[in-house]
């Protein structure tokens, strides 16, 4: 056995600070809180969407072979970060994830039937995925369910493409989000099966570690958002003639709230980055990420309500609107247990790894 | 962004075997050695790479070192982890200041052999009436002619039993004057008039309070101005709190303590893993198949890659305050044998979890508390100084 070392570096390139630059001030300008307000209650915006696909948002993340621009899963984290930050009302990170998996099955020869291929790259046709497949048979929920046409899953172990002609009726929920149920034996479900097997199973699985980073991608930005809301407030009001960013009991808070953030953002570069460039190194790097900013996001939007006093739970105040986006954006993909039961394969490698070295180490037990 | 494994050159593959030899021939593994962060090498693995210039391989051999980059550095870490020994000598917190600030007798006399691990030291701050407020200190130090006379009691001087020198924060004007009043001496433990007796901690380990009647130095001792201590110590505080740490490289992001606990963290789980392989259910299935098992696990496992994604001041009460939880949720999860101590028969992983339990409170306390962390982690957020 030898020691391995791996390099620790988190930092962007210049291009791809450029490429969050760009995206915040697209986000900030097109996607103010107003317009996520006047989404709602399906969390959609139509005129958002064509901005999105007009800035070729959607193609950044395909690769060069089917019409994309070459980008990857980190291109995507960053947009998701944005996303999240403007808590924009906009399919974005499903969309692409979806496409992403289908542009695989393009290239590796597979026919995706009736599905126009050119329409989803354009964004004229909303795709989405039902990570929830994986695990339950029968109807789901499906995230951006509510406004998509063409969902991917994963049923009888094989990859399956749902379409239907019109929209889902969206599943009303905490967040204004479009959740929608999809049924397979629903009539207007039309199901057709891809691809089966193991090549199926290891191509789902990524594609599901895809769906689990960009989507804790948006709940970092969440985060960002809600804290630097949060932290702004706690200057500003003032209680017993102090501004209460004075009192210990908020600013450890805001404290844990930023380490909430940079942590969950951290894991998710890095679950990025090795998905990408070496998919069978700690697979479970991607369900790491997404338990880590669900459970984040969750613990510190309710602190950033909290430390608003009573206006925090008003529905004007802009914190309670990024407290309900946190759980429908968050626990749409079952929930930190099913990534906890994900992470149990790390459990058998590591065990794997001990046995190896108490076969050439001895160890004192007392 | 690059996460990539390093290829070892084929001189840095003859410098890890050299050194896994090394240790696999002076050290067997021993489950009771996972405080990482706190204990110390034993001396006869420390006087080993002391030898070879191994304790702080940086320096240039010149200077006591070997000369060596950060990926040789790792990888003495990686391995002193792998076979449970501590690699902790406070003497790299203190090196650039005794450079710095130390006296040409000095750098002459001590720092050689601190600078090669020969020496070790240990950190008189913390006094009994005074730690989190360090700059209260109360121990004195007034000079007579060319020498120093020292009155007072330190508080927790880890090691000050078994170190050669300590870095020591005086008084040295009026205390009104609180950080303008302080100066830094490095006094030798065998000076007369300094004793330290133990003061017993959970977990079984040792500390001390140090007393000082009239140890008398010359002021060859003292380390930078008189009534400049504060801004003395604030570098090798500033390290051991984990700041200025790259994030590229091979280095870990999360600080020098974060890093610390987040490896003791990793031989938690590790002790827990081989405890569950080596038992079986009712059902007669592996108790590493038991769902209840994996659940713990996992969500220690996800413990602690956070802790490894905490970067610099954030590292550290990150990782204390995830293996104090760590080590009660493995407790729980392996009880009754959870509690059990080192070396009782049937214990995990020889008492692992339990002497960790009892170990983990003391790392959201000692080099500053978790409460302290977070008001300096709050004015660099811009928040006000605490009301
Ligand atoms: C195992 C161990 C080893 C140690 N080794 C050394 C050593 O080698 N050298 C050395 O000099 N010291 C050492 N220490 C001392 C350590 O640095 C102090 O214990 C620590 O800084 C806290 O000081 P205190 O114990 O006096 O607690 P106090 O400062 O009295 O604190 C008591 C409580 O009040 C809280 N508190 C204090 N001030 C504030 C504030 N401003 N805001 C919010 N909360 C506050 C603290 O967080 C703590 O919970 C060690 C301690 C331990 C336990």
């Amino acid at each position: 056995m030898t020691t391995t070392l791996r390099r620790n570096d988190y930092a962007l390139s210049d291009e791809q600070d450029q490429l969050v630059a760009m995206l915040r001030s697209l986000f900030s300008e097109q996607s103010p809180i107003s317009v996520v307000r006047d989404a709602e209650p399906l969390g959609f915006d139509e005129k958002l969407w064509a901005t999105v696909r007009e800035n070729g948002l959607l193609t950044i993340s395909l690769p060069d072979s089917v019409g994309g621009d070459g980008g990857g899963l980190i291109e995507l984290v960053l947009m998701g970060f944005e996303i999240g930050r403007a808590a924009a009302p906009v399919p974005l990170l499903d969309h692409v994830v979806a496409m992403r998996a289908l542009g695989r099955l393009v290239d590796s020869g597979v026919e995706l039937g009736s599905f126009n291929w050119e329409s989803g790259l354009a964004g004229e046709t909303i795709v989405s995925i039902a990570p929830i497949s994986t695990w339950e048979l029968g109807a789901e929920l499906v995230p951006s369910g509510a406004v998509a046409r063409a969902v991917i899953g994963f049923k009888d172990d094989a990859i399956v493409l749902m379409t239907r002609d019109s929209r889902a009726p969206q599943a009303p929920n905490d967040g204004g989000s479009p959740l929608a149920w999809w049924d397979p034996s629903d009539p207007a479900v039309q199901v057709t099966t891809l691809l089966a097997g193991e090549q199926a199973a290891q191509l789902w699985d990524l594609t599901h570690r895809e769906w689990r980073i960009a989507t804790a991608s948006s709940l970092v930005g969440i985060l960002a958002s809600s804290g630097e809301i949060a932290r702004a407030y706690a200057v500003e009001r003032q209680a017993f003639g102090v501004r209460i960013a004075q009192f210990q009991a908020i600013s450890h808070d805001l404290v844990d709230m930023h380490m909430d953030e940079l942590t969950s953002r951290n894991m998710t570069l890095k679950a990025a980055w090795l998905t990408e460039n070496e998919p069978e190194f700690r697979p479970e790097l991607a369900s790491m990420a997404m338990a880590q900013a669900t459970r984040a996001v969750l613990r510190s939007t309710a602190k950033a309500v909290h430390v608003h006093g009573g206006m925090g739970i008003t529905l004007e105040a802009d914190v309670s609107l990024f407290y309900r986006k946190a759980s429908s954006w968050s626990l749409v993909g079952g929930g930190v247990r099913r990534d906890l039961q994900d992470i149990g394969r790390a459990i058998d490698r590591r065990a794997g790894e001990r046995a190896r070295w108490h076969e050439n180490n001895a160890i004192v037990k007392g | 962004m690059d996460f990539s494994q390093v290829e070892l050159t084929a001189e840095q593959q003859a410098f890890e075997k050299e050194i896994r030899d090394l240790l696999s021939t002076s050290w067997t593994p021993n489950y009771a050695h996972i405080a990482l962060d706190h204990d110390r090498s034993p001396d006869s693995v420390r006087l080993a790479m002391a030898k070879r210039g191994w304790v702080h391989p940086e320096l240039s051999e010149g200077e006591g070192g070997a000369g060596l980059g950060e990926i040789e550095q790792e990888i003495i870490t990686a391995l002193f982890e792998e076979f449970y020994i501590a690699n902790n000598a406070n003497n790299s917190l203190l090196i650039p200041t005794l450079e710095q600030h130390g006296s040409a007798w000095l750098k002459e006399n001590i720092l050689p052999g601190i600078r090669t691990g020969e020496l070790t030291t240990c950190l008189g701050y913390s006094e009994p009436d005074n730690g989190s407020d360090i700059a209260a200190a109360k121990t004195r130090a007034v000079q007579d002619g060319d020498v120093w006379v020292i009155n007072g009691q330190k508080m927790w001087t880890t090691w000050g039993n078994e170190s050669d020198y300590v870095f020591l924060l005086a008084r040295t004007g009026p205390i009104e004057e609180k950080h303008r009043t302080l100066t830094m001496f490095l006094v030798p433990m065998d000076a007369p008039g300094v004793e330290a007796t133990p003061v017993w901690i959970l977990g079984g380990g040792r500390t001390n309070v140090t007393f000082y009647s009239d140890v008398t130095i010359s002021d060859n001792y003292r380390i930078g101005p008189v009534n400049e201590g504060w801004s003395v110590m604030s570098t090798p505080l500033a390290t051991e709190h984990g700041a200025g740490v790259v994030t590229e490289g091979v280095v870990p992001i999360n600080g020098s303590m974060g890093a610390g606990f987040s490896r003791t963290f990793e031989k938690l789980i590790d002790g827990a893993i081989d405890w569950a392989a080596s038992r079986k259910g009712a059902d007669g299935r592996s108790r590493l198949e038991d769902p209840l098992v994996r659940l713990a696990l996992a969500e220690a496992m996800l413990d602690l890659e956070v802790c490894w994604n905490a970067e610099g001041e954030l590292g550290k009460p990150m990782a204390a305050e995830a293996l104090a939880a760590n080590a009660d949720r493995l407790a729980d999860m392996a009880a009754p044998e959870g509690i059990l101590d080192f070396g009782v028969d049937g214990s995990i992983a020889a008492g692992i979890i339990a002497s960790e339990r009892q170990h983990a409170p003391g790392s959201a306390i000692y080099g500053g508390t978790t409460e302290i962390y977070r008001n300096n982690l709050a004015r660099r957020l811009g928040l006000p100084r605490p009301y």
